[in-house]
């Protein structure tokens, strides 16, 4: 079993992160992504739709937050904010993404990314919210 | 006094541009309700709380992570002055 299924509940073709390269603390570290012509996500082309990138960052905070599937299930995109888009990945990049938290308030997370391709250039880079548990 | 005064002044402002709301800083009252229903209140939720928890973060240097503090502290700008204050002090 791929240790990494193990670690989100995401699943094909919504699952985006591939793995941990490296874990500084709860929710920050640094996160691996593959862009392939075969991946269902770039079927409409060659390219990740930058928007997915939002989604990409999500899913790495919570890959390096342990990956509680039963978080990963239960909690929600509450918001995204300062998101800005430098280029689209193209299939063959590594991206790599960085994550750190930016802030807590009981439930609510908020974690910050940043997007690089495999030779250092920025991708993307934004803050989403994230409210675990059910929505109100 | 005055330093009261200049405190509400900052605090209403890091509302306005923190939140982004199209009002007037001085159109918020000093004792009106940030949260919740009241028609006299700004109306906020909690993910509007995370954003002046950031906002208080940087602009005071002040962390708030506890979430009963956070309802307390962000009751009205009159309550967020004085946990500032007591933070200060």
């Amino acid at each position: 079993m791929n240790p990494c299924r193990e670690e989100l509940p995401h699943v094909y073709p919504f699952r985006f992160v591939e793995r941990t390269v490296e874990k500084r603390g709860p929710a920050e570290g640094r996160v691996r992504a593959l862009v392939t012509v075969n991946g269902r996500r770039t079927e409409a082309g060659s390219f990740l739709p930058p928007l997915t990138l939002v989604e990409v960052v999500a899913q790495a905070a919570l890959l390096l937050e342990g990956g509680d599937p039963g978080i990963g299930r239960s909690g929600f995109l509450a918001g995204v904010s300062d998101f800005t888009f430098d280029r689209t990945p193209e299939s063959g990049d590594v991206l790599e993404v960085e994550v750190r938290i930016a802030g807590v308030l009981g439930s609510i997370v908020r974690f910050e990314g940043v997007v690089t391709d495999g030779e250092g250039r920025l991708v993307a880079s934004g803050a989403v919210t994230v409210k675990k548990g059910a929505a109100a | 006094m005055q330093q009261v005064e200049e405190l509400k002044g900052r605090v209403k402002e890091l509302i306005v541009r923190q939140l982004k709301l199209e009002i007037e800083p001085a159109s918020i009252k000093d004792d009106a309700p940030l949260f919740g229903d009241d028609p006299g209140g700004l109306g906020l939720d909690s993910i509007d709380a995370l954003e002046l928890v950031l906002g208080i973060e940087k602009e005071f240097g002040i962390k708030v992570q506890d979430e009963e503090v956070g309802v307390k502290a962000f009751a009205s700008v009159n309550a967020l002055c004085e946990f500032v204050e007591s933070k200060a002090a």
